[in-house]
């Protein structure tokens, strides 16, 4: 039973209170000392004791002190209280709420406990009881219209549309009079209703109450945008045409705005003219723009986008502008008028086209530097490809103007589509070399050089632009920057190198960027609520919910699971890398033993430097204080060895593998990744459901065609046959895909000569001749082979090649010969 | 192609908020976390702008909430980000003038010359003046940053104010550089007197006062029979900054 307190000790324990309040954690625990040592089993304070504690790092001790707090006061909705808030620090979301019920209800009336079990329900998305908390936050304090929102919020989040708006016009009802046109939590309520009436699909009343409201609400873009797409939505066209004008006027750079005009003014999509006509009125309107001079190539042929593009290209290359090539670059998917620009921009350096260039000496020169630097990007990119034409105009536009680091930056490129990284490296260090203090340059120097499996001088070049005194160094402040992009082709770069452990590092690192990104809307539950930015709110909380749909986090959990496959198919991998085939295989087992011990001698090299830097960077450390008092914590595993070590690979990748499969479901690597994941993992169903899934988005994919075969193999050869119903289902619908009545032969060949001009599919199609017949191995070598001989094929789709001869255990030197021979410069096909 | 979209209006382009903090990290030594991009975009949802590059096809339209977006929602679809303009108003303005501070500018160096940093500026400058009033926005720029400088006082107008020594991490000074809005601002008076016309025309409206029930806008620093309420910490500015130390509570135990 709880001891009370006598009044002096009151007063103290108020003070602890207060203590922590202020943050003035040290004095606290103190103050809270003095209480415990006349009252030792006082839970009260033993609770607000470990909660201080708790923010002095100590969670763990902390969460020791709250128990026994809670045995010694049971009833004690403080003790509750903090167990729950220790929870919440520990992000075990479903315990705090369990304890802040527990709390609640010894003390029904308590506001920050109700508040706090609030937060955490809109965090987890429980509307249910979000809705009830906020009910009862509204009752005990309708005074505050930010109550009235909140509960708007909760209904409006979980559905139901017509209450959410109804709690909104009961607060508007009670206010006398209209709110000062500065009340913007007012202007932003408003519009917040018009939201949810817009999102019922009645845009009638939508617009209607826009017009009456809108007038007044200070955020005019938002309720011009609001107000056009209501319009265009309702075929109400010329008020439409004249809102979407509207909006160009304020904002010319903006092609959905023309879309929108179009669209109103109904223009049919073949009339060149009129649209032609449209877009030049805004060119008169607003000459500096870019968007109204460019879209019309889009649409224009023939003669017409000729002029047009001439006039264009002239423009821009005599501003020089660096983008002109990325702005011009998409019109090529149309060959005609690729060869269209490609004829132009050759006449301008030849001089024979009609460019008028009159003008300095100084003038004509950057005119020529900008066209050899145009040419040498089309000839640079895919679907106009001639690389030696390429570089032979980067390097002139490099000696007219040998400074500019855009045209060094393009040699880089021409030497990466060479498939020379090591080329590309180098030359992209000179590009940065040009402009030093330049951080974009510098981020692709370091980008090159990762491509090219250089961690540590890539990790020295960003180091240039990182706050190096973070604990972890440079590498720590990149993680601390959520430095995603560099994080991934850091990991990606290891991955190739077969390094594993620092791969799966890095991965994780960016996994649990996206961990703190989903972490940090929890403070604006209140944040917002205070503000009143009611709708950006909202969009927030909507878009959390698909925060892992992003292309960031799509890259790098495919590569996290294809580590882990690996991983799992070659477990010696996890000593780092052996320098055996792809199988692991080596000859014999005396050389496996024998590079696997290398390997485990490299490893604990390295990780005796780390624990080195370590020692000296907590030397280093104990003298400096740090910047901000923040107490953070040494990475202990700084080369991932822990997570290599992993007993359970396939168990490992399903954390980056399930948000994949639940947000991306279109993705067909994704699901072909799945399948392998599932596969070995004897998870029959799920394996068939990312087979169908793939099917369904592309049913001739190769990587598929593969699987199906494989999948069909693995059923005929169970151990012990599957478990009845799921058996049904497996056979029922793997009946879909391939028939069990095909011949898989036959259905392999066919597949081959359909897919005969793409070399990935005859890549595949070969793999499953060798899985059917192993006897056929020679005959899939020639075919392999001959597949260089396709004018298709790439220097990626040759080095998948050479993986697959490695795995079928064939020799590859006559492969390696003739893809060196047919790409002499690439860095990939060298002889040993 | 590059357009030119605000970063939270209608439909929302929130989710591009990864992809302009890698723009940041990308082109410039101050780096912000994610979260400090989230308090901009849900503080001053009005004031950021983003530079995107179209994709060949243009955007889907109608893919927000219940098909909005009809002419083209850029939502979901991720397209590139070459430039952005980060911006919000002071919080406690030493003069005592409420007005826009722009945190961060930035355009891809593959993206120059264009006029996207123009135009983003423009966009934000805009909205400062409509939605916060305010009286004018500042900026910090490198003394070295010419290109910038260039844009600032001859394209748009700014004025240095001073010279702020060692302003930046490396030791380089910056100039401080304001621009006054005040000829963007609404005519408040003409909604006002629209606001009267609306309240004779429904019939109520007669009471001399208007009674803002608003005016406690929370339950921060209030302090309530020996309850604790929030308090709010100035933003530190640099490094380490985010919401967390800006709203996080101090928990009370005295229920």
């Amino acid at each position: 039973m709880p001891q009370p307190l006598n009044s002096k000790d009151q007063a103290l324990f108020r003070q602890v209170v207060r203590n922590f309040e202020l943050k003035q954690y040290k004095k606290g625990i103190k103050t809270a000392d003095q209480v415990l040592r006349k009252n030792p089993n006082h839970g009260d304070t033993q609770a607000m004791k470990a909660l201080i504690m708790s923010h002095l790092g100590q969670l763990e001790e902390a969460f020791v002190l709250a128990k026994e707090a809670l045995r010694n006061d049971m009833k004690s909705h403080i003790c509750w209280h903090v167990y729950g808030l220790l929870y919440r620090q520990e992000k075990n979301y479903e315990e705090a709420i369990k304890a802040y019920r527990f709390a609640l209800r010894l003390e029904p009336e308590s506001q920050p406990i109700q508040r706090d079990l609030a937060l955490l329900q809109a965090q987890m998305r429980d509307f249910q009881g979000y809705i009830q908390s906020r009910s009862a936050m509204l009752q005990a304090r309708p005074g505050f219209r930010q109550n009235w929102t909140a509960l708007a919020i909760a209904h409006h989040l979980s559905g139901d549309l017509e209450e959410a708006e109804k709690v909104l016009t009961t607060y508007e009802d009670t206010l006398k009079g209209t709110p000062a046109v500065a009340d913007m939590e007012h202007s932003e309520a408003c519009l917040y209703k018009n939201m949810i009436i817009a999102e019922t699909g009645n845009l009638e009343r939508a617009l209607e109450h826009l017009e009456k409201v809108g007038y007044r609400c200070t955020d005019v873009l938002a309720v011009m945008e609001m107000k056009a797409d209501y319009l265009l939505r309702l075929g109400r066209k010329s008020e439409a045409e004249e809102a979407y004008a509207a909006l160009l006027d304020r904002n010319p750079e903006n092609s959905v705005y023309y879309n929108g005009l179009i669209q109103a003014k109904g223009i049919p999509e073949g009339d060149h003219k009129a649209l032609k006509a449209l877009y030049d009125d805004w060119v008169e309107k607003n000459p500096r723009g870019d968007a109204a001079r460019r879209i019309p190539l889009d649409f224009l042929e023939g003669d017409d986008f000729k002029q047009a593009a001439d006039a264009y290209l002239q423009r821009m290359l005599k501003k020089g502008v660096p983008s002109l090539f990325a702005n011009i670059k998409l019109l090529y998917s149309n060959p005609t008028k690729r060869d269209a620009v490609q004829t132009l921009v050759e006449g301008y350096v030849s001089g024979k086209s009609g460019s008028q260039q009159n003008g300095s000496a100084e003038g004509k020169d950057e005119f020529l530097a900008s066209s050899y630097y145009f040419l040498a990007q089309h000839y640079n990119y895919h679907l106009s490809r001639n690389l030696p034409k390429a570089m032979e105009n980067v390097d002139k536009a490099i000696e007219l103007s040998p400074k500019t680091v855009e045209y060094q930056m393009t040699k880089a490129r021409v030497w990466k589509h060479y498939g020379n990284s090591v080329k590309a490296a180098e030359e992209m260090e000179k590009a940065r070399l040009l402009d030093e203090k330049d951080r974009y340059i510098n981020s692709k120097a370091a980008k090159y050089q990762l491509r090219n499996n250089e961690n540590d001088k890539a990790l020295e070049n960003m180091s240039k632009f990182t706050r190096n005194e973070t604990v972890g160094g440079a590498m720590g402040d990149l993680h601390e920057m959520q430095c995603t992009w560099y994080l991934t082709e850091d990991g990606e770069a290891y991955l190739r190198q077969k390094k594993l452990g620092l791969a799966l590092k890095r991965f994780h690192g960016v996994y649990n960027i996206f961990d703190t990104w989903q972490e940090d809307q929890f403070d604006f539950h209140s944040f917002s609520l205070r503000k009143g930015m009611i709708r950006a709110y909202v969009d927030m909380v909507r878009w959390e919910d698909r925060l892992r749909e992003h292309p960031f986090y799509t890259r790098v959990a495919l590569s996290a699971i294809k580590a882990y496959l690996l991983l799992n198919d070659q477990p010696d991998l996890a000593h780092g890398p052996t320098g055996l085939g792809v199988n692991g295989d080596a000859q014999d087992d005396a050389e496996r033993k024998k590079a696997l011990k290398k390997a485990k001698k490299e490893q604990q090299r390295l990780e005796k430097i780390e624990a080195d830097k370590r020692e000296a960077r907590k030397a280093a450390a104990a003298n400096a204080k740090t910047v901000d008092g923040e107490v953070k914590k040494e990475d202990t595993d700084p080369l991932g060895n822990d997570l290599v070590q992993t007993k359970d690979p396939l168990n490992d990748a399903m954390k980056f593998l399930t948000p994949l499969l639940a947000l991306n479901s279109q993705n067909v690597e994704a699901q072909c990744l799945g399948f392998e994941v599932y596969i070995r993992r004897n998870k029959h169903l799920l394996a068939l459901k990312c087979l169908s899934a793939a099917y369904a988005i592309d049913p001739s994919n190769p990587t598929l065609h593969l699987q199906l075969l494989r999948f069909r193999k693995t059923l005929d050869n169970l151990p012990e046959p599957l478990p009845a119903p799921s058996a049904e289902v497996v056979k029922a619908e793997f009946e879909k895909l391939l028939p069990k009545s095909q011949k898989l032969e036959e259905w392999n060949e066919s597949f081959h000569t359909t897919n005969k001009d793409s070399v990935a599919h005859v890549q595949a199609a070969l793999s499953a001749r060798q899985l059917l017949n192993p006897d056929s191995k020679s005959q899939c070598e020639k075919d392999l082979l001959a597949t260089l001989d396709s004018p298709q094929i790439t220097m990626d789709e040759a080095a998948i090649a050479i993986d697959l001869l490695n795995k079928w255990g064939s020799d590859n030197t006559a492969y390696l010969q003739k893809a060196n021979q047919k790409w002499p410069e690439s860095s990939v096909f060298q002889l040993n | 192609m590059v357009d030119i979209v605000p970063l939270s209006s209608y439909p929302s382009y929130i989710d591009l908020l990864p992809s302009i903090q890698t723009c940041n990290i990308t082109n410039l030594p101050e780096n912000y976390f994610l979260k400090y991009y989230l308090y901009h975009a849900l503080t001053w949802p009005q004031l950021s702008f983003v530079a995107v590059v179209r994709p060949k096809n243009g955007y889907k339209s109608g893919l927000g909430v219940g098909g909005a977006g009809a002419a083209g929602d850029i939502s979901g679809q991720y397209p590139k980000v070459v430039g952005y303009v980060l911006a919000k108003m002071e919080e406690e303005p030493s003069d005592g003038l409420q007005h826009g501070h722009i945190t961060s500018l930035s355009v891809m160096r593959t993206h120059r010359r264009l006029g996207i940093a123009e135009r983003l500026m423009r966009m934000s400058q805009l909205a400062m003046a409509e939605s916060h009033r305010a009286n004018y926005v500042s900026l910090h720029v490198r003394v070295s940053n010419t290109a910038a400088l260039r844009l600032y006082r001859d394209t748009l107008g700014f004025e240095v104010e001073k010279v702020e020594s060692k302003y930046y991490a490396d030791g380089e000074d910056a100039y401080a550089m304001h621009l006054n809005l005040q000829k963007h601002w609404l005519d408040w008076k003409a909604i006002e007197k629209r606001d009267r016309e609306n309240e004779k025309a429904e019939g109520k409206g007669e009471d001399d006062e208007n009674a803002d029930e608003g005016d406690e806008v929370g339950e921060l620093g209030k302090k309530e029979d020996g309850k604790t309420g929030e308090k709010m910490m100035k933003v530190k500015v640099g490094r380490g900054l985010g919401v967390g130390d800006l709203v996080e509570r101090n928990e009370s135990q005295q229920s």
